[in-house]
């Protein structure tokens, strides 16, 4: 059954706690929530609107990583770039996909601004010492638009299912490298990787790291879409339509991004941003120039989106 | 809304084909996009109007027996005798007059790196910041000024200072997680190692506040470049970002730090340089947490000229390292790369392959002059 508030893809509490906890729910502003299939009634008769949910049912959906940096820097890396377990390339890579994360405490709030970040049909259990977190994040989440726009890509990669691919799809993801999942034929793309061809040898794939460098170096930066200076821990996306732009920016550090610029492709003369724990930011030093728009954000935590507009 | 235009420009680099013993090729040097949007002064200053010129005062008097103690009047002494001597003017206020004016705001940049034993010393900064108030400044158009906020506040200057005097560092920590106090339009951009954040800015005061800089640096060695003085502490204290030019053996240094100082409006605005040599580090810098390889030059250099004093730095930290029976620091072999804690108990040990030629680099971006044959010393003695 799909509610109204799937259909705004906004993620999806999963609560397996007892009906007595209903108050702490309603204190964290949850009524949305899927449910083990015999407390439904219950939880209905309490005022919430559940989603009947089967054990069956969750394991059917592709499981994802808790967020976070992992810590482990210099694995797979050519530099002290820590790594980030993140799950945007999995939402990219199947947009029509049903996920869920099993997550530890502390990690809700992140999970759940992921899977809206990227429109993504996600069920989240979470520790319930994350309750009152993650009902200010859907909060929050709810406060902005759904973001139905086309994302951009820059470079394509056809799917071939092969594991070697997903990693190559991990760290493209990671560094900022916009793709789309395009068939094996027809992608109007100048770069449409293709694993076990001459140009992207699976060779290659086994050093996701190096090859996502490849590729970068075969874009160039000036031509990439969307660019973030002053961190490398957080990970964006961008969509558009018509003249407007909106950017999606996740923050797995746990900790605030402090004065962080974006550079986004295209000539946009305003803009602002909402981001989760300070609202409304200003979008600081906004310049157009040479057929980019750049700004900074002053501060920032797990999540913000901001919204360019064309002049 | 705030609009400004990029004036993008790719870096120049010199022609040299070999720097020191090290033969350099385009290949080895990053492309650098410098974006800034400020045009050069007449006379930038660095290399400022005594290019090739140095004046080093000595004095046996300026520490305590055991190098612990800095004696403040005998540094006042060697102060205003440098600062005679650079200028040839006969008053000391006349020579702090040359560069400055009663309108200017001024930062001053001050090494912390090296605590507690090799740091921009209280009585230099203080006898600094006192004559910029006999200039006609008022306390508040005086700033002090480091990266890193734990670094400054370790060193302490506050004591020391008349009240007005702003302590500013641009980071709490060496993280490279705050970036509001950097300027966000002026940058060097380069990508060294395939890292993301391929930007280093410009410290905001630096761009949009100071009229003048005095950059205050140590007598040190360093892992990465050899040897650091003016041109390191100026280029990596005032830009963001820049730590990532070391990695696994391997420095851009050699290009970086010019290229960094070289900057505008960091070149035109940076007027004086007085490096702080009453201590130095011969191994293990750019750090000093003990007194292991502190040794006691007991001088002062002044200059407007960051290339000529560096180029002089170079020898005094090799003779040092030499009559210790330490490897040079032009060594490049591969064999005395040890990227681990071994470095700290053994001076034979490089945790990267150094690049001292960043100093003639810095020359040939015309900040100055790096050849010892063209450089005019004058030894003074208090």
């Amino acid at each position: 059954m799909r509610l109204f508030w799937l259909l705004l893809n906004l993620p999806l509490i999963l609560w397996q706690q007892g009906i007595q906890t209903a108050p702490a729910l309603k204190q964290a502003g949850l009524e949305q929530i899927a449910v083990p299939p015999e407390q439904a009634d219950a939880w209905q008769k309490a005022g919430f609107k559940p989603v009947a949910m089967s054990s069956a049912e969750l394991e059917s959906r592709q499981r994802l990583l808790e967020p976070r940096v992992a810590g482990r820097a210099n694995v797979a890396s050519a530099t002290r770039r820590p790594w980030i377990d993140a799950n945007g390339w999995r939402f990219a890579r199947n947009p029509a996909g049903k996920f869920y994360y099993d997550l530890p405490a502390g990690r809700a709030a992140l999970a759940a601004a992921e899977a809206f970040a990227y429109n993504a049909d996600a069920v989240l259990k979470i520790d319930p010492a994350d309750l009152e977190e993650a009902g200010k994040m859907l909060a929050f989440l709810r406060s902005l638009p759904q973001d139905t726009w086309p994302p951009i890509a820059d470079l394509a990669v056809v799917d071939d299912g092969s594991p070697e691919l997903d990693e190559v799809l991990n760290l493209l993801a990671r560094r900022n490298l916009l793709f789309r999942i395009v068939p094996d034929s027809g992608s109007q793309f100048p770069i449409t990787i293709k694993l076990g061809t001459k140009d992207y040898p699976k060779s290659e794939a086994a050093d996701p790291s190096a090859f996502a460098q490849k590729i970068r170096h075969q874009l160039g930066d000036e031509k990439r879409s969307l660019r973030i200076y002053g961190t490398e821990v957080v990970i964006g996306r961008l969509t558009v339509e018509g003249k407007r732009a909106r950017v999606h920016l996740l923050n797995y550090s746990g900790r605030e991004a402090d004065g962080m610029r974006v550079r986004v492709r295209g000539m946009y003369g305003s803009g602002e941003a909402r981001a989760f724990g300070h609202d409304r930011v200003t979008l600081a030093d906004f310049v157009a120039a040479e057929g980019a728009t750049e700004f900074t954000l002053p501060k920032m935590g797990i999540y913000a989106m901001a919204e360019l507009t064309a002049k | 809304m705030k609009r400004r235009t990029f004036m993008q420009i790719l870096a120049t680099s010199p022609l040299a084909s070999s720097i020191g013993s090290r033969h350099v090729d385009a290949s080895d040097i990053p492309k650098y996009l410098i974006a800034s949007e400020y045009k050069p002064a007449a006379e930038p200053g660095m290399p400022g109007p005594y290019r090739g010129q140095v004046v080093s005062v000595k004095s046996d008097r300026c520490l305590g027996e055991k190098g612990e103690q800095i004696n403040a009047e005998v540094v006042r002494e060697m102060m205003e005798r440098g600062m005679r001597s650079l200028t040839g003017e006969a008053k000391t206020q006349d020579a702090w007059r040359r560069f400055f004016t009663p309108a200017d705001v001024v930062g001053i940049k001050v090494n912390c790196g090296g605590r507690p034993w090799v740091v921009s010393s209280h009585p230099i900064v203080a006898e600094v910041v006192r004559n910029l108030l006999a200039v006609g400044l008022k306390p508040s158009q005086v700033y002090v000024y480091e990266r890193f906020q734990n670094q400054l506040d370790t060193v302490n200057y506050a004591p020391h200072l008349p009240e007005g005097v702003t302590l500013f560092a641009a980071e709490r920590g060496n993280r490279g997680v705050d970036n509001q106090n950097y300027d966000p339009l002026t940058y060097v951009e380069a990508d060294f190692f395939g890292e993301d954040d391929t930007r280093s800015n410009m410290i905001r005061l630096i761009s949009q506040r100071f009229t003048k800089i005095i950059n205050i640096p140590n007598m040190k060695d360093h892992g990465a470049t050899g040897a650091t003085g003016c041109l390191k502490n100026i280029a990596y204290g005032s830009f963001s970002n820049v730590a990532r030019t070391h990695f696994k053996g391997v420095s851009h240094t050699l290009s970086f730090v010019g290229t960094l100082a070289g900057v505008e409006p960091l070149r035109s605005r940076t007027v004086l340089q007085i490096m702080d040599g009453l201590r130095g580090v011969w191994h293990g810098g750019p750090f000093a947490p003990t007194l292991k390889y502190v040794f006691f030059p007991k001088t002062i250099m002044f200059g407007t000229d960051p290339v000529a004093i560096d180029r002089l730095l170079l020898d005094i930290i090799d003779d040092e390292r030499k009559r210790h029976g330490a490897i040079s620091i032009w060594d490049r072999s591969p064999q005395s790369l040890n990227n681990s804690r071994a470095r700290d108990a053994d001076p034979n040990v490089n945790i990267l392959i150094r690049e001292p030629g960043h100093v003639e680099y810095a020359a040939g971006l015309g900040l100055g002059i790096a050849d010892l044959k063209q450089i005019k010393v004058r030894e003074l003695e208090v």
